[in-house]
């Protein structure tokens, strides 16, 4: 046998023929043990196999049958591969055991060995493994290449710097052997290394010379090896880099596919910080630094290389490579359009992602791909013929979509919801850039409505027609009634109640409302509670909204009053209240039979007082989560609860936002395909922090809390640079009438004790004065202490900002640091502070409101204050802030950002709103425009509130 | 932008994870590299009772893993050399093998799992060569039973070719023989005669494909290189 293998050279083939020839005799016996025969691997139990390991103690076992050691190797591997992991004590003891057949030559059994080391070396004791050191070392300086090869690997996982010192003459030596084997062995075991620490990582380094003899190694893994190696050394030395990637790139001695892949890798990587550093002109790659030309030009030329590998990597690294020119990426769009009819699967995959993302900024250029990717909604493949309609929806004309959809609907029905989701989510997107294909488009997700499919598939589409209504007006009616459609069959109740919600806020204003109420009766008869209750809800809205209607729906709510459920019964008794009181007071008056068909109809509109519109239609005028936190606020001012005063909405305490509203997560979903996206971003959710009042020091102190309650408290400001010795820092408490400014007051001298703390404040207003100040009596060695100064405001006179100068007053004793005991009298000392400022924005607390357009509307013009400004920022996003800023107002409708990739091109509009001290609503739209580069900003502010001086005040608010 | 940035192709290409898969999606043999599904274990191995609790939840992180990936991939059957793509928990899953349904799940299925970023080509590369010196190794069929019987040469494959998540060999002739212990100039040669002769190199291709399913064959291969190694040994 073994002759023969010499002579032969296609060893297997003559290994299985022999094999073949003897089956024959072997097949009868074969067949009879079938039944008996079992798989070593079957069935194993841990117990039972850490039982046959100990035979690795027994010399002569190891000797003798190397083969039984090999498998019950194999074993113990399979058993952390099915998830029997051994714990530590136990891998510890295998792994002695282990380390006793290094005695054994037989090489399959060393490579097993091998093998279970470094498996297992992750889990035992790091001191245990070292142990195999000495046996490994040998084998590395061994003339078997194998062993040499394995036994590197396994020594890079467990030694440490200082060991790698002693060996590594040898390893270097490795990098250059003239065995691929052992060159690739020792260069991926130094990459490994160079991860690991430091201290290995500086000795890696010093191996530069031999890793760049082995990139011209015959062997092509070696060469790849060799270039990763390579750059893992020089990745923080640019220069370096570009002129590796240069002397690669045009030697063209790179044989091995991978290693290019690598190159292109790199190149692209230095192309992108070459834009990021400004050193590519604004034009093009081939007008930019020598690198940025010649780096291009390599990818470019990539784009021919014979391996499909190389080919695809140098394209995908053009489209990504940032603002590039047009006619730059059509080489690349062409190669990718060739790709995307490959027989292969995994090349069309890459390519039709490759060309999707493209398509996000360039869907003309992809357009010519148009025929292609609709080839590929065939395709056997689900993701490429998903990503295939994505992208087509991008780069679509509006003329093609009706052909685009009838593709559509014949394969949606037939891949999972996933998929389906983010075609729902293109043709969202499509229909807000088609506007005019939205009736096509609504009939179309409706269809799917009424189609099979999970609850997140169905929410998708419910969730694009609202949006769709909300973007595009027009489509009101026909979607409702598709909605409408939808909940006669829907089995999921959180859809039916959001639909229902939706039609009682949208219905009434239709054209003819009254043909919903059929479809929102037929839930109050067939569904289970909550949905009746929402539909309940929804009917009285109508009632509520369209007089004309009332008597016909008080008597379907009748017929809840007895309603087995008490929410849907409680909804029903309000709502037939409420109405019944209502067209007492108001009757219906149906308009006249004989108008002219052609003259203006009656608004069937609830007149002005009537009690049913208030109580059905009017929201809350804070959100549940603001009411609750201002009702705690109101509860911790002392004396609140003791109050006589009528506790109202209106005179509640005014509670400022906390944090910015999140982002909505359809802005982060910019590409289709990513469901993984969408879910990270949902999944980043942070929990709400319990706030703490700050207020709570002031009413702590009983002379501050009978001043009244806080209005705002504003957030600290620094008063002394931080690292002084007396760190003091100023929170503003506005009241109605006077101002309580809280010094922190911290001492960081180990050696003094404050006594009798104040800070004098001085200041040139005429609405501000000083009327009393609380000191703070004694402060140890790092405590800090508050402090308060009073000031009266002066209610007539218009409020304008002024600054203080601020002095810190204090009595200072030396103290002995080690026991805390005084050594001296006190003695006056004073500390000069930094200026304190107060402003029209501290007196403004920041409140948003639900719906800015209407309440803009509803404060009216009259007390309107429109100004213009001209504002030295440079950039558009800066200036944003600085408006926000200035005012102190809550920024509205997620207008507080600008939207990325706006910035500078259009004016941006904020909105604004805020409660000035007093409880007066605010309310501002501020316009701001870049005027190109140095000409500053451009603001145009209206400011609305219901006293002109407010609005003046707060439009003065702007420097 | 940031899309684009995200999904740069790795400087220092690692595989995430390979798995040798049956056609329920069983891990026949595997390995996860680097932190892909490694549970966040606060302290490093403080006493074995931690330990223990880690690696258990790591290991239903993979199985759950498993179950995803299987549910994309059960039914597609990838040709050898035409790997078939999926995306899995925002990575990239290639694989090759598997039988379509209502052909008896018998193939298994190699499957690579790299981050997004990775070339979806690349991967296909290194599924295919691992691929095709499988088969090589269990004499043309890639049977599940096959496999088990032969698990030991299943896991030096995945460590001849895979280090620590970096790609050692890709080429399946390559692979078969430093798995067979074969001296790798002697399989240079074999390489180099097999194309001076016009022939594809692949042995898989031999006469010996249609086999398959026989588990006599590994049986028999089996005890045939134990002889040989010992007959080695012995000069």
């Amino acid at each position: 046998m073994e002759n023969q293998q010499e002579e032969g050279g296609l060893t297997v083939n003559n290994l299985l023929s022999e094999v073949t020839s003897a089956l024959d005799k072997f097949k009868l016996d074969d067949d009879a043990g079938q039944a008996n025969y079992y798989s070593p691997y079957a069935n194993l139990e841990k117990a039972a196999v850490l039982q046959e390991a100990r035979c690795f103690h027994d010399p002569s076992a190891v000797r003798e049958s190397p083969r039984k050691c090999c498998t019950v190797i194999a074993q113990l591997l399979h058993l952390t591969n099915t998830g029997q992991y051994l714990n530590s004590a136990e891998a510890t003891e295998v792994f002695f055991g282990v380390t006793k057949l290094f005695m054994s030559d037989d090489a399959s059994l060393r490579r097993m060995v091998y093998l279970f080391i470094k498996d297992v070396a992750e889990t035992c004791n790091p001191d245990d493994v070292i142990i195999v050191t000495s046996s490994l070392t040998k084998d590395m300086t061994c003339d078997v290449d194998l062993y040499r090869a394995n036994a590197l690997r396994v020594l890079a996982r467990i030694i440490d710097g200082a060991m790698l010192g002693a060996i590594e003459r040898y390893v270097k030596q490795a990098v250059v052997d003239s065995s691929g084997q052992v060159s690739s062995a020792a260069l991926v075991s130094a990459t490994h290394l160079f991860e690991k620490n430091a201290e290995s990582a500086a000795i890696v380094k010093r191996w530069i010379s031999e890793t760049t003899e082995a990139t011209s190694s015959p062997n092509e893994m070696v060469q790849f090896h060799a270039m990763q190696l390579l750059y893992q050394i020089k990745k923080h030395d640019r220069l370096g880099m570009q002129k590796l990637v240069t002397q690669f790139s045009q030697r063209n001695t790179l044989k091995s596919p991978l290693a290019l892949v690598l190159l292109v890798r790199y190149t692209a990587k230095l192309l992108h910080d070459e834009v990021a550093e400004g050193r590519v002109g604004s034009t093009s790659f081939q007008n930019g630094s020598t690198f940025a030309r010649s780096g291009y030009a390599f990818l470019e030329a990539s784009l021919r290389h014979k391996s499909e590998m190389v080919v695809y990597e140098a394209g995908k690294a053009i489209c990504a490579l940032p603002n590039i020119e047009p006619q730059e990426l059509s080489p690349a769009v062409n190669v990718m359009q060739l790709f995307l009819s490959s027989p292969k699967p995994a090349v069309r995959f890459a390519a039709i992602k490759t060309v999707s993302q493209v398509a996000v900024n360039h869907p003309r250029i992809v357009s010519k791909c148009n025929e292609d990717l609709e080839a590929l909604i065939a395709d056997a493949n689900r993701s490429i013929a998903t990503l295939a309609i994505t992208t087509l929806l991008k780069t679509g004309s509006e003329n093609s979509v009706d052909r685009l959809l009838k593709q559509i609907s014949v394969f949606l029905s037939e891949i999972p919801d996933e998929y389906k989701i983010t075609i729902v989510k293109s043709l969202q997107r499509l229909c807000f850039t088609y506007p005019s294909k939205h009736r096509v488009l609504v009939g179309f997700l409706s269809n799917f409505l009424r189609e099979e499919g999970g609850f997140d598939f169905k929410r998708s589409i419910v969730n694009a027609i609202i949006s769709l209504i909300k973007a595009v007006p027009e489509t009101t009616e026909s979607s409702l009634l598709h909605l409408c459609e939808f909940i006669e069959d829907c089995e999921f109740t959180m859809l039916s109640t959001q639909i229902l919600h939706l039609l009682g806020e949208l219905g009434p204003g239709t054209q003819a409302p009254a043909r919903y109420i059929r479809f929102i009766y037929n839930r109050v008869i067939l569904e289970n509670s909550a949905v009746r209750a929402a539909a309940v809800a929804a009917l009285s809205k109508f009632a509520a909204r369209c007089p004309s209607l009332r008597t016909s729906i008080v008597t379907l709510l009748k017929r809840s009053l007895d309603d087995e459920d008490d929410e849907t019964r409680d909804r029903a008794s309000v709502a037939v209240s409420v109405l019944k009181g209502a067209m007492e007071e108001f009757p219906y008056v149906p308009p006249p039979q004989d108008v002219e068909p052609e003259s203006e109809p009656v608004p069937d509109e609830p007149q002005p007082g009537d009690p049913a519109a208030f109580v059905l239609l009017q929201g809350l005028p804070m959100s549940f989560d603001r009411l609750d936190r201002s009702i705690r606020s109101y509860m911790r001012a002392p004396a609140a609860m003791e109050s006589a005063e009528q506790l109202t909405l209106s005179t509640l305490p005014v509670v400022e936002e906390t944090a910015e509203p999140e982002p909505s997560a359809e802005d982060a979903d910019v590409v289709g395909g990513d469901a993984v996206l969408q879910a990270a971003v949902a999944g980043q959710k942070e929990e709400k922090k319990e706030a703490v009042d700050p207020a709570a020091a002031v009413y702590a102190i009983p002379e501050l809390a009978s001043l009244g309650r806080v209005f705002r408290s504003s957030a600290p400001t620094e008063l002394s640079e931080e690292e002084t010795e007396y760190v003091v820092r100023c929170i503003k408490h506005v009241m109605p009438e006077h101002i309580i400014l809280q010094f922190l007051i911290q001492n960081t001298v180990e050696d003094q004790r404050l006594t009798n703390c104040t800070v004098a404040i001085e200041g040139d207003s005429e609405c501000f004065e000083v009327a009393g100040e609380i000191a703070a009596d004694n402060i140890k060695y790092g405590e800090t202490a508050n402090a308060f100064t009073v000031i009266n405001r002066n209610t007539d006179a218009p409020l304008a900002p002024c600054n203080f100068e601020c002095v810190l007053r204090f009595g200072v004793i030396q103290v002995d640091p080690k026991t805390g005991e005084d050594e001296s009298e006190p003695y006056d000392e004073e500390y000069p502070l930094e200026e304190l400022e107060i402003t029209t924005s501290d007196f403004m607390a920041k409140v948003s409101v639900p719906d800015f357009r209407k309440a803009w509307e509803e404060v009216g013009n009259s007390n309107e204050v429109l100004e213009k400004f001209a504002l030295q920022f440079k950039k558009q996003e800066d200036a944003v802030a600085a408006v926000i800023d200035f005012l102190g107002m809550q920024p509205c409708d997620g207008t507080g950002h600008i939207k990325p990739g706006e910035g500078g091109k259009k004016p941006h509009m904020l909105h604004l709103s805020g409660v000035f001290v007093g409880g007066r609503n605010v309310l501002a739209r501020a316009q701001v425009a870049a005027q190109g580069d140095a000409a500053g900003v451009l603001l145009k502010i209206a400011v609305r509130s219901d006293d002109a001086e407010v609005s003046r005040m707060v439009a003065d608010c702007i420097r | 932008m940031s899309l684009l940035t995200a999904s740069m192709p790795p400087l220092l290409p690692k595989v995430d994870a390979i798995l040798v898969l049956d056609g329920e999606g069983n891990r026949l043999a595997g390995k996860y590299y680097g932190d892909f599904m490694k549970a966040a274990s606060p302290t490093d191995a403080n006493g074995s009772t931690d330990n223990a609790t880690a690696t258990q939840s790591a290991e239903q992180l993979r199985q759950s893993f498993e179950r995803q990936l299987q549910s994309k991939i059960g039914g597609i059957a990838a040709r050898p050399d035409a790997a078939e793509v999926v995306t899995v928990l925002g990575k990239t899953a290639v694989f090759c093998g598997g039988s379509a349904p209502g052909q008896g799940g018998g193939s298994v299925r190699v499957v690579h799992v790299g981050p997004a970023g990775e070339s979806e080509l690349v991967l296909a590369h290194l599924a295919e060569g691992m691929y095709d010196a499988l088969s090589q190794l269990m004499g043309g069929s890639t049977d599940r039973n096959m496999i088990l019987d032969n698990l030991e040469l299943v896991f030096l494959l995945i460590d001849e070719h895979c280090d620590g998540g970096i790609i050692l060999e890709t080429d399946g002739h390559k692979l078969a023989s430093s798995v067979l212990l074969r001296d790798e100039q002697e399989a240079t040669r074999a390489e180099e005669q097999a194309q001076s002769k016009g022939g594809k190199g692949g042995i898989a291709s031999g006469p010996f494909g249609g086999m398959g399913g026989d588990m006599t064959i590994a049986q028999a291969l089996r005890q045939a290189r134990e002889q040989i190694l010992s007959n080695l040994n012995q000069n």
